[in-house]
């Protein structure tokens, strides 16, 4: 048995199985390092127990407590807390929120008429092109021109 | 299991006698003031961390089953709130300043009682020393020891508050008797310092 110096303190504890401890205490009778190491840890075990508590709490413990526990019971509960924060809250984010989508809503309409004009400059100046050749005679003509922007850019 | 008198309190309490919970108080209030100050050295910071441990009982106490002692129940609340507290790494300066000048950590500690000076000296430097210990053991080592060897929970006591393995358990408390071996062998009888194999 190799020396079971991991068991001795669980054995002083009297945590050990009885079987692992029959095999520890055979052990320690016949290994002196161990007996050894046993009683270190023993002298450290009584050494422990023989130190100063920490110091006592000041008096008035329970009544601390139970003031404090009165306090804890008036404050609104996280769930009533966060209700109450949710229109201080939630109320001025969802009006920021609206004015945001109200002005990208104005931005986009705004890009919309922009870019509707901008066809309507391009197919004016196409107008004004097929007009000075004196060809747009047809109504099929006047769809040609509307879609003359279309026409891929560098066609012969 | 025998029958847990507390437990049965803690079920009073459950159903609304508050003259149970106030037992309870009484019955382990300054006991949870004093584990808390194994973890954080401050008689304030103890008290303040004990009173949330028991304000947490008292908020939670409809999820409570006495499945377990409730001493071992308490513990569990208690044990992982001081672990917390460690993590938050509130006492780091207190540590590296007792490491390096190993002055006492809290004059309160100091025993009062103690017949002569040389007695209340040496008491005051063992409290320091197992302070320092205590200080430099790693987190779940110092919870288990403390629970081990000043409250006096069992393995599996202790492993059901840290909610681990009583194998895991024993080594863990090993460890940190082993190192209480080393740092304490000059308050021993024999004043030895050789480690243990």
């Amino acid at each position: 048995m190799s020396h079971p110096v991991a068991d001795l303190t669980a054995l002083l504890d009297g945590a050990l199985a009885p079987e692992r401890r029959h095999d520890v205490e055979a052990h320690l009778t016949n290994c002196a390092a161990c007996r050894a190491a046993r009683d270190r840890i023993a002298a450290a075990v009584a050494t422990v127990a023989a130190s100063p508590p920490p110091p006592a709490p000041a008096p008035g413990l329970e009544q601390r407590f139970y003031a404090r526990l009165a306090r804890e019971a008036a404050r609104p509960s996280l769930l009533g807390r966060i209700g109450a924060l949710r229109w201080r809250v939630l109320a001025p984010v969802a009006g920021a929120g609206a004015a945001a989508a109200l002005a990208v809503g104005i931005a986009v309409r705004h890009r919309a008429v922009e870019a509707d004009l901008a066809r309507n400059l391009d197919l004016l100046e196409n107008f004004e092109l097929v007009a000075s050749l004196g060809s747009a005679e047809t109504h099929e003509d006047v769809e040609v021109v509307a879609h003359l922007h279309e026409l891929p850019e560098g066609r012969p | 299991m025998a029958p847990d008198p507390d437990a049965a309190l803690m079920l009073a309490f459950q159903a609304g006698d508050d003259a149970a919970f106030r037992a309870l108080f009484e019955k382990y209030g300054h006991a949870m003031v004093a584990f808390c100050h194994r973890f954080v050295r401050d008689a304030a910071r103890a008290e303040e961390l004990a009173q949330d441990v028991f304000l947490k009982l008292h908020r939670t106490a409809g999820r409570y089953r006495p499945q377990a002692r409730f001493r071992t129940y308490l513990y569990r609340i208690a044990s992982n709130h001081c672990l917390n507290e460690l993590r938050r790494g509130e006492y780091g300066a207190h540590r590296a300043r007792d490491a390096r000048g190993r002055e006492p950590a809290d004059p309160d500690a100091l025993p009062a009682d103690a017949a002569t000076p040389e007695q209340a000296a040496e008491g005051a430097a063992l409290a320091t020393a197992v302070q320092a210990l205590l200080d430099g053991l790693p987190a779940k080592q110092r919870a288990a020891f403390v629970l081990c060897r000043f409250e006096g929970l069992s393995y599996e006591e202790i492993a059901e508050a840290l909610e681990t393995t009583a194998s895991a358990v024993k080594s863990l408390v090993h460890r940190a008797t082993v190192a209480a071996a080393l740092a304490l062998a000059p308050f021993g009888a024999a004043g030895r310092k050789e480690a243990v194999p």
